[in-house]
């Protein structure tokens, strides 16, 4: 419908998409349509909303789990040094690195990796949807700042562990100092990090939007740009409500993970 | 403070008078085109080369950090003005009213906060304000509940109870005696952030949302020339370095003052 359109089609678009009647009556519409599965179609390319979310996300979700895999287990083990290392030059260094990394803007790093490694030295794809060559520059990317918080909140965490009783005890009783870091003091420290790790894997199944949108990533963050950028309504809504409910039932997943990891939920559990 | 502390602070000090300054410190337009001279690399003319408008960078980064810092200061005192009002309500009268604000802010809370700023920014035509306000709807919840636990615990401090024993009604005892109280919590907390509302401005810009064009923010200058970033790095390279070094000393500078006064991350002292 162009903008020339004559008032009898104007009003016959408004009347096929019920936007002739009151805006509660719209919105009741449109969530019962919404309780339904049915999300509407898109304004430009006629398809169905829900449909094009379903196909994308995938691409979404490899990327997410792509930057985690990158992203938790250098985090978990320089949190732990820089912990067990608190004041010295380790422990500066990693530091230093964290807040760095949690200060440069995703959009910004993503394009000088993409300039180093896909421009410059030609190693991979600069941007595209693809395979693993695709993949690796944007989840490095989602990955920094991730790895960063991870790194951070082990420090903290682990600090706060190493002064507790039965540290001391366990040292106490002659156990190999190694098996003290990694058995009694990462256990307790990690359920911290687990809930940072949770919620930085649900908002990137939000779609990094950020990113996506660099690395021309078919995900859903790049899906929900497009559909801002051309006020694509419907799609725009979709997105929001389907990310919104993946953000909740990925905490909903951490607050359940808790009951594995950590025994005192479990007992406090049965209390009730 | 620690050396690290002190340097961050000077930055920023110094940013913050360059871009009050800065009409007086270059004496170029930041919007004049200049189609003889595109995309020059960095010379003595234009220290950090010209843009594919043959505008000059160095005045544009420098105009631009004008409005990229202040959009993020204006929304992070507009997201304590709203969180002190919440939270002081919110824990003095406790009961309905505090159920009632405690829930909207879980629920702007449970959502993923860049996402919520953009849906937000949708609703209104793209500009500075809508920045501010995209900024702002997002960030005011966690202040509010900062502020309500701070009013929790003086709300049973002997001297509010003599205040209501010599008759001071309900508002005074808000905004005479509770208020200053918390001001200090929350100012500390703004400046902590200031670094987290850098980023964002800049990501909301970035993604065309803020001030259009031709004027220049830190945000929209890298995504205006990130086409060219294979033939012309130098510019998407400046002003990427400005929003990472002023979130970088916001977030030292931070850093050092939680150690100082310790403070935790919910702003409870720890």
């Amino acid at each position: 419908m162009g903008e020339r359109s004559s008032p009898e089609i104007i009003s016959k678009v408004r009347k096929e998409i019920g936007a002739d009647k009151g805006v509660a009556r719209q919105y009741v519409g449109y969530v019962s349509l919404l309780l339904r599965g049915e999300m509407g179609r898109s304004y430009y390319t006629n398809r169905e909303v829900l449909d094009d979310i379903m196909t994308k996300f995938p691409n979404t979700l490899m990327l997410a789990l792509g930057a985690m895999v990158i992203a938790v287990p250098p985090g978990i083990l320089f949190g732990l040094i820089a912990a067990l290392k608190k004041g010295r030059v380790a422990d500066r260094i990693i530091s230093a690195f964290s807040i760095s990394l949690l200060s440069v803007p995703v959009f910004w790093s993503g394009l000088l990796l993409m300039l180093l490694f896909g421009l410059v030295l030609k190693l991979l794809p600069p941007s595209g949807t693809g395979g693993l060559r695709y993949m690796l520059l944007p989840a490095i990317t989602l990955s920094l700042p991730a790895l960063a918080t991870i790194a951070r909140v082990t420090r903290v965490s682990v600090l706060d562990v190493v002064d507790m009783p039965f540290i001391r005890t366990a040292r106490a009783k002659g156990i190999a100092s190694s098996r003290i870091n990694a058995v009694h003091i990462l256990k307790n420290a990690l359920i911290p990090v687990v809930t940072v790790i949770g919620l930085d894997f649900a908002s990137y199944l939000n779609g990094a939007v950020l990113t996506e949108t660099i690395f021309g990533w078919d995900g859903i963050g790049r899906f929900t740009m497009e559909g801002i950028i051309k006020r694509d309504y419907p799609v725009i809504m979709g997105c929001i409500i389907v990310g919104t409910t993946l953000f909740v039932l990925s905490n909903l997943v951490v607050d359940i993970l808790y009951y594995y990891i950590d025994p005192r939920v479990r007992i406090h559990g049965t209390d009730r | 403070m620690g050396l690290t502390g002190k340097i961050s602070a000077l930055f920023i000090v110094s940013i913050f008078l360059i871009s009050v300054f800065s009409p007086f410190l270059v004496n170029k337009d930041p919007d004049a085109i200049d189609l003889d001279s595109l995309r020059m690399p960095p010379s003595l003319g234009h220290p950090l080369g010209t843009d594919n408008k043959g505008r000059d960078i160095l005045t544009r980064v420098i105009y631009g950090g004008r409005i990229s810092i202040s959009v993020s200061v204006m929304a992070a005192l507009l997201s304590m003005g709203i969180g002190l009002l919440v939270g002081l309500s919110s824990g003095y009268a406790g009961g309905k009213v505090d159920t009632v604000f405690m829930g909207v802010v879980d629920l702007v809370l449970s959502f993923p906060s860049l996402l919520l700023a953009i849906g937000v920014s949708v609703l209104f035509p793209p500009g500075i304000y809508t920045v501010m306000i995209a900024l702002s709807s997002v960030g005011w919840a966690s202040f509010a509940r900062l502020i309500r636990g701070q009013v929790l615990m003086l709300k049973e401090s002997p001297y509010i109870e003599s205040a209501r024993a010599i008759g001071c009604n309900n508002w005074r005892i808000v905004f005479v005696h509770l208020l200053p109280q918390c001001m200090p919590l929350a100012l500390v907390m703004t400046g902590l952030r200031l670094g987290g509302y850098i980023l964002t401005e800049s990501a909301l810009s970035f993604l065309g949302l803020g001030a259009q064009p031709p004027t220049a923010t830190w945000g929209s200058m890298i995504s205006a020339n990130r086409a060219y970033i294979n033939s012309a790095p130098w510019m998407v390279l400046s002003p990427g370095i400005m929003i990472a070094a002023t979130a970088l000393c916001f977030n030292l500078l931070g850093d050092s003052l939680r150690e100082r006064y310790g403070i935790n991350r919910e702003g409870r002292a720890g």
